[in-house]
């Protein structure tokens, strides 16, 4: 019984769809350009914090020793950065690996190393602290105290490029958000006066069906349905387009991308926000249906 | 069935459209509800459906006080009543089997039960064989056949018609109030407001006449 009546409504929400085709087709457009602006800097978003992600996983805090440091001192320093939780991984470099790493990665300046008759090179610590800890206070407190430590002669430590990636990534998608939100209130309207629109254009047929015994929710139903249809297709269109947009964009900009092409990956939305895309649009649709409804529908 | 315990309606003041009218319908009775147009024929009807209410005064339909039905239960009421209309009120974009089937999807009875329902009412009528084409494509005393064969699909205990030979030849207009008769026949309680005298004298058993909304004579044949 359920699924017959369900079969009825479905039927009686397409021929709706198709019978106001105009009318819907610009609803869809209008409700899929918000969804398309409100995807587009959430996919920003995604792709700078992946940026922010990969930049941060290289990122290396160095700890320069100073020359000739006795054994012990080394060790305090090596036991202070086992003693971090901030540190994930660290590793103690010499001076002639350092040489080594410099002369494999730089092989034109070997020569020049070579007059110097000498190893400039200090012996380090290479360390890596974890992706949440990058831009913590506990961080720069902890780097502090090893500046003040005895046998640390330096720091290196880069972390604005990641920092500005995580702020521009939280930028964008604050724009997203506030945007989105705007465009999505409007396409909420714009649902709701379609609506509006189609149970006036419906009127006679929904005093007919008062007269034989229809309740309210038989013939709120349909009108509902198509209200969320509307809502989830523009969801879904919208989708399509971000996904065309991330895959020809990148072809677009070509070469200008110069040096970052390497860096940005352009990403599409990851599962859960195209979910959450098609579940607000079908959110957005119900309830504007609804509210349209509740005001013109008092049956 | 039905009782009217002194109705009275105001649209607009100072002009009533109903002065305390008073009757009482039994079950199975054959009714023609008579008068000039304005005479509130028709607003009698609409207040037993409970489209609209009244001013002061009771309707008893089945048991139940009409006007006190919470307007999310009239459907309850509306699904006892067949009803049709002057202008027939069919869904012109839907097939002639779903203008009668539709009565029966809102109360959720089976695919099977539906068509052996509404070809049965169709048949009655004499439309089965027109089951699939639209409305449009129909005849006006067609179209009047079909507003019957909705009304009836459901076995209603009451049946309402509002001027249904109002635009039909005396011929087709005798052919549909002598199916009314065949269905009261059948147990149910029949309602017909209309003007035309060679109706009421043909078929009048019971007749109301209204006039300025005042209830000026009960008459049994």
């Amino acid at each position: 019984m359920i699924i017959q009546k369900l079969k009825y409504f479905l039927k009686e929400t397409l021929r709706n769809l198709w019978q106001y085709r105009i009318r819907n087709f610009f609803s869809i457009t209008i409700i899929c350009l918000s969804f398309l602006i409100f995807g587009v800097f959430l996919s920003l978003s995604n792709n700078l914090h992946y940026t922010a992600q990969q930049l941060s996983k290289s990122m290396m805090i160095i700890f320069f020793l100073e020359k000739n440091l006795p054994e012990d001192q080394r060790s305090l320093v090596e036991e202070k950065l086992k003693g971090s939780s901030l540190i994930e991984t660290f590793q103690f470099i010499s001076p002639e690996q350092a040489l080594e790493e410099f002369q494999n990665n730089f092989p034109e300046l070997r020569r020049i190393i070579e007059n110097l008759r000498v190893n400039p090179f200090p012996s380090s610590f290479e360390a890596t602290i974890t992706e949440e800890n990058i831009s913590s206070s506990e961080t720069l407190t902890f780097i502090q105290e090893m500046k003040e430590m005895k046998g640390v002669e330096d720091i290196q430590f880069n972390r604005d490029w990641v920092e500005k990636m995580q702020s521009l990534s939280r930028l964008a998608q604050a724009v997203g958000f506030f945007l989105g939100g705007i465009l999505v209130l409007a396409s909420f309207f714009i649902i709701s006066s379609v609506i509006k629109l189609n149970v006036f254009a419906r009127k006679e047929e929904i005093v007919i069906l008062r007269f034989v015994g229809a309740t309210n929710t038989f013939i709120r139903i349909p009108f509902l349905m198509e209200g969320t249809i509307l809502g989830i297709l523009g969801g879904l269109v919208s989708l399509l387009l971000i996904f065309f947009l991330i895959k020809f964009f990148p072809l677009y900009l070509g070469a200008s991308l110069g040096v970052f092409n390497e860096l940005i990956n352009f990403r599409y939305l990851s599962l859960s926000q195209i979910i959450m895309l098609i579940a607000i649009g079908a959110f957005i649709g119900f309830s504007g249906s609804l509210s349209s409804l509740a005001r013109f529908l008092k049956v | 069935m039905i009782e009217l315990h002194h109705i009275w309606k105001q649209y607009q003041p100072p002009r009533w459209a109903l002065s305390d009218v008073t009757f009482h319908v039994k079950r199975g009775d054959f009714y023609f509800i008579t008068g000039p147009s304005g005479s509130g024929k028709t607003t009698l009807l609409k207040m037993i459906l409970r489209e609209i209410i009244p001013t002061q005064g009771q309707i008893i339909v089945d048991g139940k006080n009409v006007v006190r039905i919470h307007d999310h239960k009239i459907y309850k009421l509306r699904r006892t009543i067949g009803s049709v209309f002057q202008d027939f009120r069919l869904l012109f974009h839907k097939k002639v089997f779903e203008n009668v089937a539709i009565v029966l999807r809102v109360i959720g009875v089976s695919r099977k039960e539906i068509r052996r329902r509404v070809f049965n009412a169709l048949r009655i009528v004499n439309l089965h064989h027109k089951m699939w084409e639209y409305p449009s494509q129909l005849s006006y005393g067609e179209q009047q056949r079909l507003a019957i064969a909705r009304a009836v699909v459901n076995n209603p205990k009451i049946l309402l018609a509002d001027e249904p030979t109002g635009n039909l030849d005396p011929e087709l207009a005798f052919e549909i109030i002598t199916l009314f008769k065949e269905i009261n026949k059948q147990g149910a309680t029949v309602i017909i407001c209309t003007h035309d005298r060679d109706l009421i004298r043909h078929f009048g058993e019971k007749i109301l006449f209204l006039y300025k909304g005042k209830l000026i004579r009960k008459e049994a044949l």
